[in-house]
């Protein structure tokens, strides 16, 4: 018969592995680039954030990453000014969210390089999107690189604009989505 | 076997935590992550450094520069007014020529020029609180000091008798909160120094307290109104030709970089070192008048950006 306390550490070392097994197997990333890139023949106009935050649940391969408008950067800070007052209403819709789940299956504790689909909904300016993202994952000692670009028609969120502006402002937006998420805890 | 039971359950309770660690959803660890909250600044309390005929809370961005023309035409009604004059249009009671630069995003130097009594004026502003959304401040606060320079040739020989008789200085806390996306209401006390008055009753130094707001209608029109108290502070009301508090409306149309203002008001004049003076003319006796403004902004110093991810280039 085993003892007590040998069958309490027992216990206790079951529990703890389940425990860090499952937080091994869920990724973070805080400082996820974010660039967006708007292209008429007229201007060309850019804006970039480094400071999306990204959540990856490799048990059930659930993704989920979002940016806030506000930290998106200008050059011009009058264009960003009006970029979040008169079009995304950053104080209304603070943030623009991806959540999805990935396909194919991966190991996620194997390095390698995999070209992915993310299904799920993009919610920008308050509208949800259904939405199939391609890109791709790279793992590397542990770690999960992410990159993506796909466009954003103005119109399927509601983001209006003006005709006197049309020449200058592209109807559908290219964004891109690039870095790298670590393992909780560690 | 009592104590083996408690073990069982002490190991269901443990594999029940762990469960549940793992069934955390994507979501709330998203908003554990979340860096919004860093983010907390109120912005665009108002779409311009001015409102109608004050300045507003509002300095410029870093690096840009707004040319600014303003125009108040004659009286629409009264003795100068009516169809003679084609409801005061044929009349400029005032002009206005400035330049407003960014120095930073909080500092604002600006030189402009007026028709009336060719004054010069020369202007630094500073944005020293902005408001926070959430636990932070409230208000946003902006210093304005402005020097008028009167360039014209004196009237009379006993006019301008000292150089320094030509100067007038404005010192202007400028006080406001966006209180919604829509609203956005200022105050301003002001203290006007002048060397001389053209009524001997009137001091040379005039306290005066303004308010301003803004009422947006669509994102980028939007009624705005401002009116100073003059008359009843620190003016008596026994001069000899009456002078009247200024009151101006008007319609702020924002079209990206630029913006167009439709005005209404009684006041003849433009600077705040003429207006708050002088206004001779009322809303009451048909003094009332229409103006404009045209505000254009240019961003200076764009090829300093050599990040390639924010470069904006036209073609």
């Amino acid at each position: 018969m085993i003892s007590i306390k040998t069958k309490s550490l027992i216990l206790f070392l079951l529990a703890f592995s389940c425990a860090t097994s499952t937080n091994a197997q869920t990724f973070i990333g805080k400082n996820i680039k974010v660039n967006i890139f708007s292209s008429t023949p007229v201007e060309d106009i850019k804006a970039a954030s480094s400071s999306g935050t990204a959540v990856l649940i490799a048990q059930k391969q659930e993704l989920a990453i979002q940016v806030n408008i506000k930290s998106l950067e200008f050059d011009k800070k009058l264009m960003q000014e009006h970029f979040n007052e008169n079009y995304m209403e950053s104080d209304k819709y603070p943030v623009a969210k991806f959540k999805g789940i990935i396909s194919p299956k991966i190991d996620w504790t194997k390095d390698g390089e995999y070209n992915v689909t993310a299904k799920g909904t993009l919610s920008v300016h308050g509208v949800d999107q259904p939405r199939n993202i391609i890109g791709k994952i790279t793992i590397k000692n542990g770690a999960v690189n992410l990159f993506s670009t796909f466009d954003v028609a103005c119109a399927a969120h509601q983001i209006k604009i003006p005709s006197l502006v049309f020449t200058k402002i592209a109807e559908v937006i290219k964004v891109t989505i690039q870095g790298t998420l670590t393992p909780l805890n560690k | 076997m009592n104590k083996s039971k408690l073990f069982i359950y002490l190991f269901l309770v443990l594999l029940f935590l762990v469960v549940r660690a793992s069934a955390q959803s994507a979501d709330s660890l998203l908003n554990t992550l979340d860096s919004s909250k860093k983010i907390n600044k109120v912005e665009s309390t108002f779409k311009a450094t001015h409102i109608v005929l004050s300045h507003s809370t509002e300095t410029q961005k870093k690096h840009d520069l707004d040319l600014r023309i303003r125009h108040h035409f004659g009286d629409i009604g009264g003795e100068f007014g009516s169809a003679h004059t084609l409801y005061g249009l044929d009349v400029a009671t005032d002009l206005f020529i400035g330049l407003d630069y960014g120095v930073s995003d909080k500092l604002t130097i600006g030189i402009g020029r007026s028709k009336h009594d060719e004054l010069f004026d020369l202007y630094i502003k500073q944005k020293l609180i902005q408001q926070q959304k959430d636990s932070g401040l409230p208000f946003n606060l902006t210093f304005l000091a402005q020097v008028g320079l009167v360039a014209r040739a004196p009237f009379a020989t006993t006019e301008f008798a000292n150089y320094a008789d030509r100067l007038t200085y404005l010192i202007q806390p400028i006080i406001s909160r966006k209180f919604s996306s829509r609203v956005s209401l200022q105050v301003m006390p002001s203290y006007l120094i002048r060397s001389v008055s053209a009524d001997p009753n009137d001091p040379n130094n005039l306290f005066s307290v303004g308010f301003a707001g803004r009422f947006k209608l669509t994102k980028r029109l939007s009624f705005v109104a401002d009116y100073t108290l003059i008359n009843g502070l620190s003016r008596k009301d026994n001069l000899t030709t009456p002078l009247y508090n200024p009151l101006g409306v008007g319609l702020e149309i924002e079209t990206g970089g630029h913006i167009f203002s439709l005005n209404f008001m009684n006041s003849e004049f433009i600077t705040e070192n003429n207006f708050i003076a002088n206004t001779k003319k009322s809303w009451t006796d048909g003094g009332v008048r229409f103006g404009f403004t045209i505000s254009r902004n240019f961003s200076l110093f764009k090829s300093k950006n050599k990040d390639p991810n924010t470069k904006s280039t036209i073609y």
